[in-house]
């Protein structure tokens, strides 16, 4: 079914960032907000993308923000950086769900909510690095990933996980020895984000080592935001509770600090 | 989400964080039906993945197992939890404990009214003097040899001596059991155990269609474990000649083991007998006699006494049938597969050596059985998704196989009822050997098709 040449295609078919993202990111990663808005303000699709996120509730603005050097402004460099890689994410993602009940609103949603907790978490365990912050825009990318693989055989699939309870990841990676944290990183190499991001993503699958011990415990709160996220109502609705195989004892150590953040009663 | 069925036990596995909200949206009002429609005898939820609940979180699957045990009597409870977790249960749930909470999934299936595993040696503690008692009563029921250990001193000591238990019982508690009549497998021959007064509630609590499934995929010997009977009334006599009647149509035979007749009418026992029920005192009478088991047909399977022919609606489905199977094994293997041959006749099977074989029944709108012949190493690839590994452990391979067959059992299920036709399908059986699927299906016409995926035969026989 689901073979790593259909694998490499797909990866293959992933766009690089164009002229315009890759200036916008360049300004951003340089700290020049104000050159990054100008550049970004000449993609529309980038600026409506931009001002659809910063006005979500979670945000918490009370009126309308529209202008792009402001929205650059309140998000400050880091998040901002982060937005855009959430945007090129979301130009991965298909017109129509079929494997998850998703739309362009829910993924944009799920996308808002891992940005605004990751970067809480990051302030929590005292790390400012924009790259590790743009990081969490890879997870939503294996969502599209499994989302673009599995549903034309989507029955077979339902099927195989009626018997056992398999998440999607594993249902990949034993079809084809690649699971989707590999592609995630394969995603990150693409986009040409730095090494210590794929290192961080794959750690997140909860399943695999480590080498550093600082990007061990990101890795660790990713999979527990990924955990805690996937299982609000909505994202359960979405079928996305099955996504990966979450890994309790990998998280077991930062749980209690996780809930105090997360204000779990 | 919807449970995962394996043994007549359903499993659901709910992953993450679990409160009023979100258990509600994991588990609706349609997934509680569907589990009730599964007549299992087992309904367990799994909190290996929860790393969060709170009491209206569980309460959900409370509410669930409260509807399935009042429509199908099954055993209902947690699993997989660790100490924090059931003390957690335990304390929501002081007053209402009413479900049962098992440490392991492994634990619960030996509490199982059905299983299919060897008897196990097990250590049982709990503080709770009743709570050992109940366990070992069950255990015991369900043929196991339980040891009980008093006191938590004594646990410490008799668990600390390694390989001599099979599995080790403890943090579980057991709330109300299945009201189900207890089977067993061993080799060839079932043994169910019924206990007490039996009356026409016999016809509720015995489990008719594990039975037929049973007789279907060529079970030929049914032991009662009847020591525990107190007495028999008409309506239960009515019952076992019933099952003794229908039982022969398949040459299968039926006993009862340690019954005695000081509150039974001894007429009874001569109607039974009449009917075809074979007496024993003790179970090593029957299990240990190969002689005997040969004879009542336990060591091997016998032929259907009624032969039926492939009929043409069967025929006319048969389309969806290789449809379901190569499109699932291509699945499974990542192999693409060519059709060789079809032909109408007895099943011929070349090369007989390094095959195994799975059958598994289907019944309804329309009847018969779907035989697999896979040359091991296809068996081994298509095990290896189920699975996770490579491996050639034949049991484990004979497992993986037969939730194979179940999941091609499902597709043809669902191919069918798209076609508005409805079936039911029966326990899947594996065949270590092709002799003895032969002997099964010996003399049967069906139509059979070669396939072959990379070089690999294989082969799909369809028969009554």
């Amino acid at each position: 079914m689901i073979t790593k040449q259909q694998i490499d295609a797909y990866i293959e078919k992933i766009p690089p960032s164009g002229a315009i993202l890759k200036q916008t990111l360049m300004f951003l990663n340089a700290g020049e907000l104000t050159k990054a808005a100008k550049i970004a303000q000449n993609d529309p699709a980038l600026k409506s993308y931009l001002k659809s996120i910063v006005n979500k509730p979670i945000y918490g603005f009370q009126s309308e923000v529209s202008d792009i050097s402001q929205i650059f402004g309140i998000l400050g460099v880091a998040r901002s950086q982060q937005t855009v890689y959430n945007y090129m994410t979301s130009l991965l993602s298909p017109k129509k769900w079929v494997l998850f009940r998703l739309n362009a609103q829910s993924f944009a949603e799920l996308q808002a909510r891992l940005s605004n907790r990751w970067k809480d978490i990051l302030e929590h365990v005292h790390i400012q690095d924009k790259d590790i912050q743009s990081a969490i825009s890879l997870l939503p990318a294996s969502i599209i990933v499994a989302e673009a693989l599995f549903c034309e055989r989507l029955e077979e699939v339902k099927l195989l996980r009626s018997v056992k309870e398999l998440d999607y990841n594993t249902i990949l990676y034993r079809l084809c020895k690649v699971d989707l944290f590999d592609i995630c990183e394969q995603i990150a190499i693409k986009w040409e984000m730095p090494s210590c991001v794929g290192s961080i993503v794959q750690g997140a699958s909860g399943v695999k080592e480590v080498a550093n011990p600082a990007h061990e415990n990101l890795a660790k709160w990713m999979h527990l935001l990924l955990f805690y996220e996937l299982s609000q109502s909505l994202f359960i609705e979405a079928g996305l509770n099955d996504f990966i195989d979450f890994q309790i004892d990998f998280v077991s150590d930062i749980y209690e600090d996780f809930a105090q953040l997360m204000e779990i009663a | 989400m919807r449970a995962v069925v394996n043994n007549s036990i359903a499993v659901f596995y709910p992953q993450g964080f679990l409160d009023g909200i979100n258990s509600q949206t994991l588990l609706t009002l349609e997934d509680i039906a569907a589990t009730e429609a599964l007549k299992v005898d087992m309904v367990l939820v799994s909190l290996k993945k929860v790393i969060f609940f709170n009491r209206n979180g569980l309460d959900t699957f409370i509410k669930m197992f409260v509807r399935v045990r009042a429509k199908n009597q099954a055993t209902v409870g947690f699993c997989d939890v660790d100490t924090k977790k059931y003390s957690a249960i335990k304390k929501f749930y002081e007053q209402d404990l009413n479900f049962s909470i098992f440490k392991t999934k492994e634990i619960a299936a030996l509490f199982a009214p059905n299983f299919k595993n060897e008897a196990k040696k097990v250590l049982i503690y709990s503080s709770d003097k009743s709570q050992r008692a109940a366990m070992a009563i069950e255990l015991h029921d369900n043929g196991h040899n339980p040891i009980i250990a008093q006191t938590q001193e004594e646990f410490n000591q008799k668990s600390e001596t390694s390989g001599i238990y099979d599995l080790i019982v403890t943090e579980t508690y057991l709330g109300q059991m299945g009201q189900k009549i207890a089977s067993r497998v061993t080799g060839n021959a079932i043994i169910y155990t019924i206990s007490s007064f039996l009356d026409n509630e016999i016809g509720t609590t015995f489990n008719i269609a594990y039975h037929n499934n049973s007789l279907n995929v060529g079970f030929r010997i049914f032991i009662f474990d009847a020591y525990k009977v107190i007495s028999m009334n008409v309506h239960a006599l009515n019952f076992f000649s019933k099952l003794a009647s229908a039982a022969a149509e398949y040459n299968a035979t039926i006993c009862f083991v340690g019954m005695t007749f000081e509150k039974t009418p001894e007429s009874f026992k001569d109607t039974l007998e009449d009917a075809g029920i074979m007496f024993f005192d003790q179970m090593d009478d029957i299990l240990q006699n190969k002689e005997l088991l040969q004879e009542l047909g336990g060591t091997g399977p016998a032929a259907i006494k009624q032969k039926r022919a492939i009929n043409k609606v069967l025929v006319g489905e048969l389309p969806r049938f290789i449809d379901a199977t190569v499109s699932t094994i291509e699945m499974m293997t990542n192999a693409k597969a060519i059709k060789e041959a079809a032909n109408v006749n007895h099943i011929v099977v070349e090369h007989k050596k390094d095959k195994i074989a799975s059958s598994i029944g289907f019944y309804g709108d329309i009847d018969g059985m779907v035989i697999l012949v896979f040359p091991q190493e296809i068996a081994k690839k298509a095990c290896e998704l189920l699975i996770g590994e490579h491996t050639d452990d034949m049991e484990m391979i004979l497992d993986s196989l037969a939730e194979l067959v179940n999941i091609l059992g499902g597709k043809v299920k669902t191919l069918l009822s798209d076609h508005n036709v409805r079936v039911d399908i029966t326990l899947p059986r594996t065949y270590e050997n092709i002799d003895s699927l032969l002997e099964i299906i010996e003399g049967r016409k069906g139509v059979q098709v070669d396939l072959s995926f990379d070089d690999d035969k294989f082969l799909f026989f369809l028969t009554r």
